[in-house]
């Protein structure tokens, strides 16, 4: 069999792609038909940038979910001979079968390792952020409602957080004798405490006064927040279903716990701004509790902010990721995660270049992608 | 040709020139979004002679703004002139070069702003901002600047000009740096002036100020102004001719008394009577509204802009072609856009409403008696230290207030009304003294202890209507959440009967239910507001500012449905404001607060009256009044309100009063003046003697001539 040309490579990725491609047109066709009533989401596709960051943003997330179908090779599978092969080599013995992005020196396939480590990637930044903000919510909210000791303390433990070495904070939590102190799992089982404590709030403010209605969202949570609970943050699932291999653990609490506080700060300002409007003392005039104003009167104005927030922050989780990944914290040692496979191929850069290489256009990419559809979305939300 | 002879030239040129300053002549202007143009300014034209001021009136959206940006030739990048032209000096802007525009503003045309801290940087010294503008227009010398704006800081009439100039604009008072940002527009003396409602954000005795201010520098420095306002008597009190404006075309243009008296367009006088004027009473003579809504710029009508509301419509004539300008008086360069200014008989008598029955006032349903609110601030959150102040924002309040009555409660900005609504509403709780509401004490119970019958039976409606809904909530929710908590309906199908019935109680269509807030104009979330507060049949409610907010024609409106609405249900309305003339029109009862303390209260009659007490006197002075036949003395409060934090010894007032020479022995200064019970219930703090107060004016009289 013949090496592939550069063309040849270039129309077989592509043509790899095609489940992606497929649902890409459609959901963009959808969108745009329908985009006066999708509200912000919609009004995303009349920014360029927008559409543009959201159409990266979305290539990757379809990748990661049609990974099985897009990969050409086992990404953990050694095929002997292909050791370090450049772009586009035939695979010995298999007819039809090509390296399309090259062999790493371990002799596994660079493209199928790129497209599972964007399943990878993608399976902990957005849900690590999405916790990050939960943790974050829960406390700016009434720090800055409530104001005084509370602020003062919260804000303080918060710059703790921040003033401390994000990378030394990693290489503590991975390490064993710290890992055996239990702390790891303590700091999962505080943190994991906060999105029940937050939907469980959320509910009982807004549906107190109709008790029967109350009792079924919050036993409902509850049920299946501690259930999870149990299995992700003790391994204590009876039934397991939750579950989450240690050294993840340690990687989405670290994640989570240097997010959080940079969340908090900026819910906290929010708040600070929006409980002076009049609807907060309407609110207030007719009796509402605390919680109620906080979760249902506040936290959905602030949502413009709160969102653009989010895309970065998962860029910036993203990249994190990768840097705990380069420097081997916290993934195991197979793992095709972007920032693994970028160091694995780091120690060759010199003479083949080509593993490194498609990791890092993809992790680049990603977060590219993430903070253009935040600008974009910036952009939109102050139209109006 | 060099650059001198050229200047000398243009000079020249200017000096001959004896035509009008400013020459608007058909002027539309259109703003361009992604999808669609929207034409904001529709075949404008005026002229503005030299010394002239001329007024630009009209409710919001109706382009006035946008003229004067068309002026300034600063329309943004969406914004263009798309016909006619604007001539400054017999020069056409167009065709100015962006360098010769940036020369020409600031120097030649100069604008005040609504907002003075908008206006002003934050971190530069006062000083420093003021040279800057002759520096860069004349090119002179930072040391004659800074004498040249030594003179403008003392022309404003601020004391102490050394210290101003040195200070950074947050260390002075909202009226004492709309006087800079006057002082930066005359710096380098120009021939226009814009103001676009320069007065809006600053209290009534400081916006009398600065009113004087403004006329008597247009005379000094020989300045045409135009002023741009919402208020008709502000531009009754300054400017020489007005233009009134609706929906993007001027309607009306002429002198202030012919327009005034003779009006000639149905939307002006339509506008008269929406305005609580002296005579307006709610039982015998209510505003009227203009009905319907604001068209907004894609659905405006064809022909007349106004035909909907108009009640002297004709049906294929005023709805056919566009309507041109037509001459009333040439003379007088009076013009209306109405083709039937003719037909109607503009002195008609207004058709007499049947008389309202004046509501029976009921038993008291609220007592305050020398209530007290006292905040403690300490310098440092962190680590309390010794040093505590205390702002003293209410100091012994008593009043009453009756079943069915409209209260009023009166004052300035810092005078401690809204520390008043909050203790009443539970958000705060007293320092000392006590109240009675339903024969319940309420005083140290905080909101959050309230029982719910409590807590529904005294509400607030809010004074900003752009912030009293919480705009991620459809209407319809918020009002069955109000419903929800206290209690009312058995399950959400009986709340949301409710809530349509409440409603129907504002006169709001019911599909709003489903609407988001930011689908409503500012009345209709207003009244949103109203039927949120009415939710759980309050008894009392705290209407904080309600109308204050809103366009003239819809506060007409809104002021009708609250007091339907107390008529039927018999509610207590509390009535914050500080525009005294919707308190006369509407209120049974006035209380004036200055700096915590009640200065003067009273019923309605006796308050507006003489005698007064001086703080009361010097705002109904304040209060510009559209009307040409009334007199008004004037009394021009000097410097501002002193702080809570650190009141002046004695009567509260007396750093300002203008009567205070006549107290002997200096008893202003050493000791508060007890209250006193003039007739009926008639209180006044006040230590002038009886004879003086008995010798008191009145401050609104109708002129000899204008009676007839």
């Amino acid at each position: 069999m013949e090496k592939l040309s550069w063309l040849e490579i270039f129309i077989s990725i592509i043509g790899q792609f095609t489940p992606v491609w497929i649902a890409m047109a459609i959901i963009f066709a959808l969108s745009i038909i329908y985009k006066r009533r999708l509200g912000l989401y919609g009004r995303l596709f009349d920014s360029p940038v927008g559409m543009i960051g959201f159409g990266i943003v979305l290539f990757w997330v379809l990748a990661a979910l049609l990974a099985d179908v897009i990969v050409t090779h086992d990404p953990l599978a050694q095929v002997s001979g292909m050791k370090n092969k450049v772009p586009g080599t035939p695979v010995r013995g298999v007819e039809g079968s090509w390296y399309l992005l090259g062999g790493d020196n371990l002799a596994r396939d660079v493209f199928s390792r790129m497209v599972m480590g964007a399943r990878h990637v993608l399976s902990i930044a957005p849900t690590a952020t999405a916790f990050a903000f939960m943790v974050g919510i829960t406390l700016g909210l009434p720090a800055g409602y409530f104001g005084k000791r509370l602020d003062t303390f919260l804000s303080f433990l918060s710059n703790l957080v921040l003033a401390f070495p994000v990378i030394l904070l990693f290489y503590l939590l991975v390490t064993p004798e710290i890992r055996v102190t239990g702390i790891p799992m303590i700091m999962a089982g505080v943190l994991f405490l906060f999105p029940i404590i937050f939907v469980v709030l959320l509910w009982q403010s807004r549906y107190f006064t109709q008790p029967a209605k109350r009792n079924l969202f919050v036993g409902v949570t509850l049920v299946i927040g501690l259930w999870a609970y149990s299995g992700l943050a003790f391994n204590a699932d009876p039934l397991n279903i939750f579950y989450m291999d240690s050294n993840l653990l340690n990687v989405f609490v670290s994640v989570v716990f240097v997010n959080s506080p940079t969340v908090f700060r900026i819910v906290r300002g929010i708040t600070l701004d929006i409980q002076t409007r009049d609807y907060v003392a309407a609110a207030q005039t007719r009796g509402e509790g605390a919680w109620y104003i906080m979760l249902w009167e506040i936290l959905p104005n602030a949502r413009g902010p709160l969102i653009v927030d989010f895309c970065l922050r998962i860029g910036y989780t993203t990249i994190l990721l990768g840097t705990l990944g380069f420097f081997g914290l916290g993934v195991s040692p197979e793992s095709p995660d972007w920032g693994s496979t970028i160091n694995d191929g780091r120690k060759l850069l010199g003479i083949y270049p080509h593993p490194a290489l498609p990791p890092t256009l993809a992790l680049m990419s990603l977060v590219l992608g993430l903070n253009m559809l935040a600008d974009g979305l910036r952009e939109e939300s102050l139209k109006d | 040709m060099t650059d001198s002879t050229q200047n000398a030239s243009m000079l020249s040129h200017e000096a001959d020139y004896d035509g009008p300053i400013l020459e608007i002549s058909n002027l539309s202007i259109s703003f361009f979004t992604r999808l669609t143009e929207i034409p904001a300014v529709m075949d404008f034209s005026c002229e503005v002679w030299p010394g002239e001021a001329m007024g630009l009136v009209g409710e919001s959206g109706c382009g006035k703004s946008t003229v004067a940006l068309g002026v300034m030739q600063d329309l943004g990048v969406n914004g263009r002139v798309v016909g006619g032209s604007i001539k400054f000096k017999g020069r056409d802007l167009a065709d100015y070069s962006p360098e010769e525009l940036r020369q020409l503003r600031g120097s030649e045309i100069a604008m005040i702003y609504q907002e003075p801290m908008a206006s002003l940087n934050p971190a530069m010294r006062i000083g420093h901002q003021l040279i800057e503008v002759p520096m860069v227009h004349q090119g002179i010398s930072e040391h004659d600047a800074y004498a040249l704006a030594r003179q403008v800081v003392e022309d404003v009439r601020l004391p102490d000009p050394d210290r101003i100039l040195n200070a950074y604009p947050h260390q002075l008072s909202g009226g004492q740096q709309q006087r800079i940002v006057i002082a930066m527009a005359l710096m380098s003396k120009p021939a226009l002036l814009i103001l676009d409602e320069p007065t809006t954000a600053l209290d009534v005795t400081v916006e009398a100020g600065i009113v004087d201010l403004v006329k008597e520098l247009g005379h000094k420095y020989g300045t045409s102004m135009l002023f741009i306002s919402h208020n008709l008597g502000l531009v009754m009190d300054v400017c020489d001719r007005i233009c009134v404006m609706y929906s993007g075309e001027a309607v009306e243009t002429g002198t202030v008394n012919d327009v005034f008296d003779k009006m000639r367009h149905p939307y002006t006088q339509a506008l008269f009577r929406s305005i609580p004027l002296p005579g307006a009473d709610k039982n015998t003579h209510p505003l009227i509204a203009i009905p319907g809504n604001f068209p907004l710029p894609h659905e405006r009508p064809q022909g007349c802009n106004f035909g909907p509301r108009c009640d002297y419509f004709s049906e294929g004539k005023c709805n056919d072609t566009a309507i041109p300008m037509a001459d009333v008086d040439v003379e007088k360069r009076h013009d209306t856009r109405c083709l039937r200014f003719a037909d109607i008989d503009w002195d008609a008598p207004l058709a007499v409403v049947e008389d309202k029955v004046r509501t029976k006032i009921g038993a008291p349903v609220l007592s305050v008696d020398n209530l007290r609110k006292y905040y403690e601030v300490s310098a440092n959150a962190l680590f309390s230290s010794a040093e505590k102040r205390v702002v003293k924002a209410n100091e012994s309040i008593s009043f009453q207030a009756h079943e069915a009555e409209t209260l009023a409660i009166v004052g300035e900005s810092g005078c401690g009304k809204s520390t008043l609504a909050k203790v009443l509403l539970g958000l705060e709780t007293a320092s000392d003294g006590s109240i009675l509401m339903n024969d319940q004490s309420i005083e140290n119970t905080p909101i959050s202890e309230r029982s719910t019958k409590t807590v529904s039976s005294i509400q607030m409606v809010f004074q900003n209507p752009f912030d009293t809904l919480n705009p991620s909530m459809a209407v319809g929710r918020q009002i069955i959440r109000a419903l929800e908590v206290f209690e009312i309906g058995n399950n959400q199908g009986e709340r949301h009967e409710r809530m349509l019935e409440l409603l129907d109680l504002v006169k709001l269509p019911r599909e709003f239910a489903d609407r988001m807030p930011r689908q409503l104009s500012g009345g209709q979330k207003q009244r949103v507001g109203i039927a949120r507060a009415f939710a759980g049949d309050a008894n009392i409610v705290v209407a904080d500012e309600p109308v204050s907010a809103l366009d003239v024609s819809v506060q007409a409106a809104v002021t009708d449905l609250l007091m339907e609405i107390q008529n039927k249900s018999r509610t207590t309305l509390l009535f914050i404001s500080h525009d005294l003339s919707i308190v006369r029109y509407l209120s049974d009862r006035v209380i004036v607060m200055y700096l915590g303390h009640i200065v003067e209260a009273g019923t309605t009659d006796q308050v507006f009256s003489p005698p007064y007490h001086p703080y009361t006197e010097a705002l109904l002075s304040a209060v510009p009044i559209a009307d040409t036949r009334i007199k008004r003395k004037r009394i021009v409060l000097e410097g501002d309100i002193p702080s809570a934090m650190n009141p002046p010894p004695g009567c509260p007032f007396q750093t300002r009063c203008s009567h205070k020479s006549e107290v002997p022995g200096g008893l202003c200064d050493t000791e508060l003046p007890p209250v006193r019970n003039l007739a009926n219930g008639h209180q006044i703090k006040c230590h002038l003697a009886d004879d003086i107060l008995s010798r008191m004016e009145p401050v609104i009289a109708l002129s000899q001539d204008g009676a007839a």
